[in-house]
């Protein structure tokens, strides 16, 4: 068993699979979820798909520096800042519209 | 010494939230806008006494003539936008409904993102570049969601955020794909050899669509009508101004700095992008009665001129994207500066309600035609030379085509720039009494953006 997992490795192909299809999930997610919160929650899913690229890339391409890595550590503190602020706007918006659905909130009009 | 303003400023956004902290609460709300413009001037100043050329932090903070350029736009549009605040922080004023809540929390947060914005345009390497970019943007949502009593500003705040942090997604993306492929953070280490392979472009293509979204290119340009509506006009002037110039940045970063190779290969898309936008934003401007949102679609139409000194690799289109972002912000926030104003005392949002502006009150109205007819590019306004050293930049790339369709673009935006004028010189007003009251900072704002409007077109810079 594991000869045959040491044998099928995935290889740098695989990884990148995986991030385009987590980056597509996540943009299928913020163009068909209603509910505000899940629409961040598909953003979160975009974001840690780059920051999975950077991970594998540091691995596979650029093994000798740690760049890709302090990236990645960079970017989930910064998506942790923006959660923070989105999360402040959508309490202020329920209090008012008792809704957070996105489609709802459509005062403005061309 | 040369990180100097952007440590002023963000000293300064700590003095004002410790000084709110202790001090009695109507202090801030008094002084904190002159606090903030005496601190602007220092960075100003530190930044016009300092040498122009510096490399801090191993190459990942670089000062050039360039870079300071960039920084010169940010801090006179801060300088202007903290101006025309200081009455609607302090509550002087007619209306108050349109009275900014928590003054000092707001300067900071101003101040906050213009250190963003700085540290932006100076950072070499792709880790400054995203935290930079999203420093100067993640405020940014705060700032459009501030006014708690209006629901329209909540919706503004939910709709920026959501499309910011896609666009940052896509960005943030792109970069891991262009470091994929270089194994390099340093965008000043990415050599040209990599330029052609098939992977950078499609990480360039997506950074160019995250920053396109600040630019508001068309297609990316969706959230900018309603974040500009409903946001308070104040940030909106902000954004107008300071967040398309950060964007411009980066772009300028790409597609000079570090890609210029691919300046040939993709300046037909580029062209294409800068003729939708600029063509969109004039035609959806004209049937616009919000003058806000008729501010956002001139200021798209603007991004696809700016963008058409990316055509040509050529020394004249730099110092022509450079120029007009001066420009740009200048004449911009002197029709911001009457927008602010007129609304703050009478919350009249309508183009309509303009009527007979130039009878009750001269001055502004005068004021707001020269700010319109620079955005418009009439001489001998700056707005001319600056379109003028444009067009000419593209002309120089071979594409005639698009400086014909700009030329009549400039056209087609005269004649939705004179509806404004029209109702405030030509219809009657409507009798009731209206009085705009301000203090001596927003008038010396307004002075200053528009003697920088009349002189940018007048003296010559270059």
């Amino acid at each position: 068993m594991i000869d045959w997992l040491a044998a099928h490795a995935p290889t740098l192909k695989h990884w990148l699979i995986l991030s385009s299809a987590l980056f597509a999930i996540g943009l299928y997610g913020v163009l068909a979820r209603k509910n505000a919160i899940s629409v961040l929650m598909s953003i979160e899913i975009m974001l840690n798909s780059a920051v999975f690229n950077l991970i594998v890339f540091n691995r596979y391409i650029a093994p000798k520096g740690a760049d890709g890595q302090v990236f990645a550590l960079f970017v989930i503190a910064v998506a942790a800042a923006e959660v923070v602020v989105g999360l402040a706007i959508f309490v202020t918006l329920f209090n008012r519209r008792k809704t957070l659905d996105v489609t709802q909130v459509a005062a403005m009009k061309d | 010494m040369a990180m100097l303003p952007e440590f002023i400023l963000l000293s300064l956004a700590f003095v004002i939230l410790l000084g709110d902290l202790f001090l009695p609460k109507t202090t801030m709300r008094q002084w904190g806008a002159l606090l903030a413009l005496l601190g602007l001037v220092g960075a100003l100043g530190s930044l016009l006494l300092l040498p122009q050329d510096a490399t801090l932090l191993g190459g990942r903070f670089v000062m050039d003539q360039i870079t300071w350029w960039f920084k010169l736009v940010f801090l006179v549009a801060g300088l202007l936008v903290v101006g025309f605040s200081a009455d609607l922080l302090s509550g002087r004023i007619q209306d108050q409904k349109m009275v900014l809540d928590s003054a000092a929390e707001f300067l900071a947060v101003i101040l906050f993102t213009l250190s963003g914005m700085l540290y932006l345009v100076s950072s070499r390497d792709m880790v400054t570049l995203y935290v930079s970019l999203e420093l100067a943007t993640i405020p940014l949502f705060v700032l459009t969601a501030w006014s708690k009593r209006d629901e329209l500003s909540e919706e503004a705040g939910m709709k920026y955020l959501i499309s910011g942090a896609l666009a940052s997604c896509f960005m943030i993306y792109g970069l891991s794909l262009i470091y994929g492929v270089t194994g390099v953070m340093e965008l000043t280490q990415l050599d040209a050899e990599y330029a052609t392979h098939p992977l950078v472009w499609v990480g360039l293509a997506m950074v160019t669509a995250g920053v396109g979204f600040k630019v508001t290119l068309v297609p990316f340009h969706m959230w900018a009508a309603d974040v500009y509506q409903g946001a308070p006009t104040l940030v909106t002037a902000f954004l107008s101004v300071a967040s398309k110039t950060a964007g411009v940045g980066v772009l300028f970063h790409l597609y000079i700095r570090v890609f210029i190779e691919l300046i040939p290969d993709w300046s037909p898309v580029l062209a294409i992008a800068a003729f939708v936008t600029m063509t969109l934003g004039n035609l959806v401007a004209i049937v616009q009665e919000n003058v806000k949102r008729f501010m956002a679609f001139s200021s798209i139409s603007q991004a696809g001129y700016i963008l058409m000194g990316f055509l040509g690799p050529t020394q004249e289109g730099v110092v022509a994207i450079l120029f007009y972002l001066l420009v740009y912000a200048v004449s911009n926030l002197t029709v911001f500066g009457v927008i602010i104003l007129y609304s703050s005392s009478t919350r009249r949002e309508n183009i309509s309600e303009y009527r007979g502006l130039s009878r009750t009150h001269p001055g502004l109205a005068l004021i707001m035609m020269l700010g319109l007819f620079s955005l418009a590019g009439i001489p001998p306004l700056s707005g001319f030379t600056g379109k003028f050293f444009l067009f000419s930049a593209a002309a120089k790339a071979g594409y005639y085509w698009l400086v014909v369709a700009a030329a009549v673009n400039s056209t087609v935006s005269l004649y939705y720039y004179l509806r404004i004028v029209r109702q405030m010189y030509i219809e009657a007003p409507d009798g009731s009494e209206v009085r705009v009251q301000m203090s001596w900072m927003p008038r010396m704002a307004l002075g200053l953006a528009l003697i920088g409007t009349i002189l940018l077109g007048v003296v010559p810079v270059f």
